[in-house]
């Protein structure tokens, strides 16, 4: 254990930096092959309708709100939860970040496909002779080569966050600046090969609304959950970016500019994808509307190779595709693996030391998702990971959980405040116009409109956090298991890797251990009694606790007050290079000496 | 126009002639392959499109020259005139003679104590009027052996020879009924103990059997004038040239080695040689094309003996003769259905003559239990005494149906108490159908429906006549077929024969050829019709097909025809719950996982009846097949598959016959449905993309100038 000895705090170089990194975060590889399916697969332009409804409605509120967190915790999501939902809610932050990593562990798996199939175009290795099913199958049972490209992944997103703050702006700066030309590129010679015939019917399907699917629910539901996963609201990656936000930073435009971005660049991606299917493919609705990763890298590939202007145009526009597809994994990397590594930095521990061992744990938890399971699709003889998959299935929705988490401290905030309002003017009972006039504005008044934004927030973003999300959270996941139930056959059978059972077994016991670790791990630490090694000592109870320091990352100058909140008059929640409180009263009453208190006696160790 | 558009269901000319031309063309393919022999004669290599019939065959069946004679009148041996009475009874006593190993003619039958316990004489059965007996030839191998029978005076009674009875003319004016029964016994009389024969002169052998298909081709390989040589408008079908021409010869001798025929081709003497006569001529066609003479001569005027007729008495046209078809005593003038009056005993006075007359009433205490007609034979105990039809109200009155009665009754080889005639037929003209019963109930099915449709079907095809119940038609009582039906259990079908009673002498040849198989047919099932038509339904399901989602056209737009190509001799249902189309639109799961196959959606089977199309389909053995399509409905915009098989379940509840097939793969087919819809319209969709990209890029602009616009105040900001 080693606290940050320097007192220096890692910040951003300005305010297009954080931009670039959170949009480097929200677009991922599901802007460029989820969108296009799910346009496709919910009658075109009607889609976009309920799509850029959700934009407004969870995803910009929900950033917004993660970036208030954020920057006045300065600290990764288990600080965050210790200091705004409370010490016993640290298991929260805990959850956000272990899904977010979760999820890292097989998307590095996929970055590394990304980065496969770039070098095998380059290579012309996808031309108009080979069959794409094949290149597929034959990579993806090699896992030697899987696992290679895994690595490749992983170094590259080391690489970029090694540094911290200033590193990951500049990979994201130049990795989405060249995400943007390629796409631009790839969207033009999309649009010649769409209009060679003579129509632009993938442009035109796109953007004809079809009035019966907006009287589906599914389109809604489709767009919202578009919505939600792509800009990953959440998933508390926000929160840990505006770690490194300076002091006097925008939290709401940038929300707005954040998505929107986001958004553009899914319109790009999705028009490009859609026109260059609809150019080529005989019935292209059937081929976009499949699994995303089977448009990605079987159809697209072909599409690609019949573009017009010869082999040269084909191999560039292949080549593009994956090259901008591989940067759009790979920013999505950095965020996730920054959000792990910032929870380790936060409690302690030395940024290299704490991004090594992300990265170990990401590369060993991503083997299976690599290696094993690899199983063929009968009808149609495409080989797909199966292992992957069941980690999609079981880590997917419980993003979901993230939100309901942040809006979980938004809420229980807005509720204290209320009681002291009440305390400060002797009422008793409940009102509703005080509780919405002192406690459901108080989060927006204190943390939302600090006065550095360039938007302000009004009222409609108290709705949207106390009524809309929670409203949208529960048609979210009654959806998703409505699904499961009507579409999977024995959704209770837990061996079932595509049943509820088994999403719910792995929720609980997730839930169950970081709840019980909150107490002994999360926000304190066990001392051992004994001499007896760990975990002996845990199991025979020769443990006593202290409290785990937290350490803030707060830049100069940008000190805000964080008492008010529940887990914020913590002695042991202490800017970074502050000395901690010498002891600490325990849970008997009995003042004692902490064992981190003194830095020199740490290092002596 | 796309080729969908042309073959969619809005074209139903355009659609119908598609299964017909391959149907056409199929054959004629299958015949380029077949043995040079067949096409030698005429030339491979000529590109003439079509020969004369004598291109192709002999001579003798170019022009319908029958081989058999030479003893009597050329034109009725040749079936070019029609037979009388007497050279009928001549020429089958003729055949008779010349065949004695098979033939042995008789007229009426000797009598004795009946099964009902009256004593009949060889009287009993002769005309009112004219005083004949019907005459019949038993027909069976070695017929001089087996036992001989006291009542009926025949021999060839062999207890293990399934017995089948063919009955004629029950209808005096109803030429083809026994001109059709002679043929089939020329037929029989020649052919019998022969094999091997080309019977067309092609060169081939026994190629081309009754079964109303044109099995080797050759008629298509004819001009298209002489495609249809009997000039129904069917080109190649039952009775044209070419078509059943070549039978086995074989076949007819171990069917009458194993079978014993009873050939009745004249029933109504009396009727008939009144008809001829009498009341429309020898000429009859010429004055009585459609009408004449119906009944038998039953005395029915008041002035004379009733029920014996004054022989010297002139016949009352206006009065006299029983309808022999409704004078069985199966639910003889049982009110449903019945077309005569229930008891009208006499003519009345100035009524028309009644052609269904069914004959008079029975007031005799049959039982002698001193009740009068308290149990009409129905096969039910009606006074539930323990006596079943023990004391009936009528029927049975007349000579000839007291011939059929008992011959049918007394014949009993295996002594089992039952009647051997497990399988009868009757010929009646006109109107080209196959019946069955019931007659005497309408939407009443007997417990073999399934079966009796089967054959009746098979028969239909045979000859292109339209098989159906009988009460389909009409309802009647007291015919043929119902009391066989229902008093002895005998599949027996009743073969309207052509398009009228007195066809013309050119026309006799032709039909007797297109009705010769139903005989040879009737008699091949009497060993165990039933088990025949579970085994040849069941080999029909083999044949039939769904059609395969490679053959289906998927529509521009609308509905998806899925077509189900049946046999014409199965017995489907077509109530939707046993006969239908299931399917069900798989389409991808909106919510697909990202990394695996794609996910489908569950869904529930849908059920869409079959419609007759009255269209022709080629059945997997090569044969004609009845076309049925269902419609699946589906919206333009819905991209998927459907996943889709056919339910069939026959008259008797058998289900399901499902299609495809076990051995076909899967228990379902699945069809990929493309995006039919338009994709939208342009100038809509720059107009949405101008408001999406104002939204998403222009709110981006705007949020950026906001940002690096210092000068600005907060947006939203309010005024306080």
């Amino acid at each position: 254990m080693n606290p940050q000895s320097e007192p220096s705090s890692d910040q951003f170089s300005g305010r297009l930096g954080l931009i670039f990194a959170t949009i480097g975060a929200a677009i991922g590889t599901g802007n460029i092959w989820r969108f296009p399916r799910m346009v496709g697969a919910n009658g075109g332009g009607s889609f976009l309708v309920p799509w850029l409804i959700f934009l407004f409605l969870w995803s910009v509120p929900l950033i917004i709100a993660e970036f208030a967190l954020g920057k006045r915790s300065r600290t990764g999501t288990v600080g965050t939860f210790r200091i705004f939902a409370g010490p016993k809610f640290a298991w929260m932050g805990l959850w956000t970040a272990w899904i977010s990593t979760a999820i890292g562990f097989y998307y590095a798996v996929v970055t590394g496909w990304c980065i496969n199939y770039f070098q095998t175009a380059i290579r012309g290795g996808l031309t108009q002779e080979v069959d794409t099913t094949d290149v597929w199958n034959n990579f993806l049972q090699e896992p030697s080569q899987v696992i290679f490209f895994q690595i490749i992944a992983i170094l590259i997103t080391m690489a970029a966050i090694w540094k911290g703050a200033k590193a990951i702006e500049k990979a994201n700066v130049y990795l989405m600046t060249s995400l943007f030309v390629l796409l631009f590129t790839a969207l033009f010679l999309a649009f010649v090969m769409d209009f060679e015939d003579g129509t632009l019917d993938g442009f035109v399907f796109m953007f004809s609304i079809q009035p019966e699917y907006l009287l589906e629910p599914e389109t809604w539901i489709n767009g919202l959950s578009q919505s939600a996963w792509s800009c990953s609201a959440g998933m508390g990656m926000a929160i840990t970016y505006s770690v490194y936000m300076r002091k006097d930073e925008d939290t709401t435009l940038n929300a707005a500019t954040m998505c929107l971005a986001n958004n553009s660049i899914s319109i790009i991606a999705g028009l490009t994808v859609m026109m260059a299917v609809f150019a080529v493919v005989e019935d292209p609705l059937s081929a976009v509307g499949g699994g995303s990763s089977a448009i990605t890298f079987l159809v697209l590939p072909e599409v690609f190779a019949k573009a017009p202007g010869g082999p040269a145009v084909q191999l560039l526009m292949v080549t593009i595709f994956f090259l901008a597809l591989s940067f759009a994994a790979l920013t999505s990397m950095i965020s996730t693996v920054e959000l792990c590594v910032r929870n380790f930095v936060d409690h302690g521990v030395d940024r290299s030391k704490a991004v090594g061992f992300t990265s170990a744990a990401i590369f060993l938890f991503g083997l299976p998702s690599a290696a094993i399971w690899i199983m063929v699709d009968d009808s149609t003889g495409v080989a797909f990971p199966q292992f992957l998959e069941v980690q999609d299935h079981i880590w997917g929705y419980g993003l979901m959980f993230s939100g309901l988490f942040i809006a979980y401290s938004i809420w229980k905030y807005g509720w204290s405040r209320y009681r002291s309002w009440q305390n400060e003017n002797d009422l008793e009972g409940f009102d509703m116009g005080d509780y919405v006039e002192n406690g459901v504005s108080a989060f927006r008044d204190d943390f939302v409109n600090t006065g550095d934004n360039d938007w302000w927030i009004g009222r409609w973003w108290d709705a949207i956090m106390y009524i809309g999300f929670p409203a949208m959270f529960a048609v979210l996941m009654l959806s998703y298991f409505g699904d499961l139930l009507a579409n999977v056959h024995d959704p209770w059978d837990p061996t079932n890797p595509h049943g509820i059972s088994i999403i719910l077994l792995f929720w609980g016991v997730t839930a169950i251990i970081f709840v019980s670790l909150n107490k002994y791990v999360l926000i304190n630490r066990m001392i051992p009694t004994t001499d007896s090694p760990w975990p002996l000592y845990v199991l025979t109870g020769d443990y006593e606790l202290e409290p785990r320091p937290v350490y803030r990352n707060v830049p100069e100058g940008a000190e805000a007050p964080i008492d008010m909140l529940p887990g914020g008059d913590d002695p042991f929640v202490v800017g970074a290079g502050e000395s901690l409180p010498e002891s600490f009263v325990d849970e008997y009453g009995e003042k004692r000496s902490h064992t981190m208190a003194s830095v020199d006696a740490i290092l002596n160790e | 126009m796309p080729k969908e558009a042309i073959i969619g269901p809005g074209n139903p000319i355009l659609r119908a002639r598609r299964i017909p031309l391959i149907a056409m063309l199929l054959p004629l393919l299958l015949s380029l392959l077949a043995p040079a022999t067949l096409i030698a004669p005429v030339g491979a290599q000529d590109a003439d499109p079509g020969y004369a019939p004598e291109d192709i065959w002999s001579e003798e069946y170019a022009f319908q020259i029958f081989p058999w004679g030479p003893h009597g009148d050329f034109e009725q041996l040749q079936f070019r005139e029609y037979h009388d009475y007497f050279s009928m009874k001549e020429r089958m006593q003729t055949l008779a003679a010349y065949y004695p190993d098979f033939l042995q003619y008789h007229e009426g039958l000797l009598g004795g104590v009946n099964a009902r316990g009256d004593e009949m004489t060889s009287d009993d059965y002769k005309g009112w009027y004219y005083n004949h007996p019907s005459p019949w030839m038993k027909i069976t191998g070695n017929v001089q052996g087996g036992d001989y029978n006291e009542f009926n005076d025949d021999d060839g009674n062999y207890a293990d020879r399934p017995d089948v009875m063919l009955v004629g003319n029950h209808h005096a004016r109803e030429w083809m009924s026994y001109e059709v029964p002679m043929f089939f016994l020329e037929t029989v009389a020649y052919y019998y103990g022969k094999a091997g024969i080309d019977n067309d002169g092609d060169g081939l052998i026994d190629e081309d059997g009754w079964d109303g298909i044109d099995n080797d081709g050759d008629c298509l390989l004819l001009n298209a004038t002489n495609q249809d040589s009997n000039g129904d408008g069917i080109l190649c079908g039952p009775g044209d040239l070419g078509v059943d021409e070549d039978f086995s010869e074989q076949f007819i001798t171990d069917m009458v080695n194993t079978r014993e025929i009873y050939l009745i081709p004249m029933l109504n003497v009396d009727g008939n040689r009144y008809d001829r006569e009498e009341f429309c001529g020898p000429t009859a066609w010429e004055n009585c094309y459609r009408s004449g003479w119906r009944k038998n001569l039953r005395d029915n005027t008041v002035t004379g003996v009733t029920p014996i007729p004054d022989i010297d008495e002139e016949v009352d046209e206006g009065c006299d003769g029983v309808d022999l078809n409704r004078n069985y005593q199966f639910e003889w003038g049982a009110p449903l259905g019945a077309t005569g009056p229930l008891f009208p005993g006499m003519c009345y006075a100035d009524g028309p003559n009644n052609d269904v007359y069914n004959g008079p009433v029975n007031y005799e205490d049959n039982d002698g239990d001193g009740l009068v007609n308290e149990d009409h034979v129905d096969g039910k105990d009606d006074d539930a005494d323990g006596q079943i039809d023990e004391d009936w109200m009528g029927g049975n009155s007349e000579p000839e149906t007291k011939f059929i009665q008992d011959m049918t009754e007394m014949n009993d080889d295996d002594g089992d108490g039952a009647s051997d005639f497990k399988v009868t037929l009757t010929w009646h003209s006109f109107s080209e159908l196959v019946l069955w019963p019931w007659g005497h109930c309408t939407n009443c099915y007997t417990p073999d429906d399934e079966y009796l449709v089967y054959h009746g079907n098979m028969m239909g095809e045979m000859t292109d006549y339209a098989p159906m119940q009988s009460s389909e038609l009409y309802p009647t009582t007291g015919d043929f077929c119902d009391w066989h039906y229902g008093v002895h259990n005998s599949y027996c079908y009743t073969i309207e024969i052509g398009n009228a009673f007195h066809e013309l002498p050119e026309d006799i040849a032709h039909i007797a050829v297109r009705n010769l198989g139903v005989p040879f047919y009737m008699v091949e099932i009497a060993d165990d019709p039933r088990y025949r038509a579970i085994v040849g339904i069941e080999n029909t399901t083999a044949t039939q097909w769904l059609e395969d989602p490679r053959n289906v056209t998927v529509p521009a737009e609308g509905d998806i025809p899925i077509g189900l190509c049946l046999d014409k001799a199965f017995p489907f249902t077509p109530d939707v719950n046993r006969t239908h189309l299931m399917w069900r639109f798989v389409e991808p799961n909106r919510q697909q996982n990202d990394f695996g196959p794609t996910e489908w959606i569950d869904v529930a089977w849908s059920m869409t009846p079959f419609m007759e199309l009255g269209e022709q389909c080629i059945l997997l053995d090569g044969s004609n097949g009845t076309m049925l399509e269902s419609h699946i409905p589906l919206p333009d915009t819905s991209v998927g598959k459907i996943q889709y098989k056919a339910m069939l379940g026959t008259i008797n509840g058998a289900f399901p016959f499902t299609y495809p097939t076990v051995d076909e793969g899967g228990n379902y087919y699945e069809l990929a449905i493309p995006y039919r819809a338009s994709f939208g319209s342009s100038i809509l969709a720059v107009m949405m993309f101008l408001v999406i990209a104002s939204f998403v890029w222009g709110g981006l602009g705007l949020t950026l100038r906001a940002m690096f616009d210092d000068e600005r105040g907060v947006i939203g900001l309010p005024e306080d």
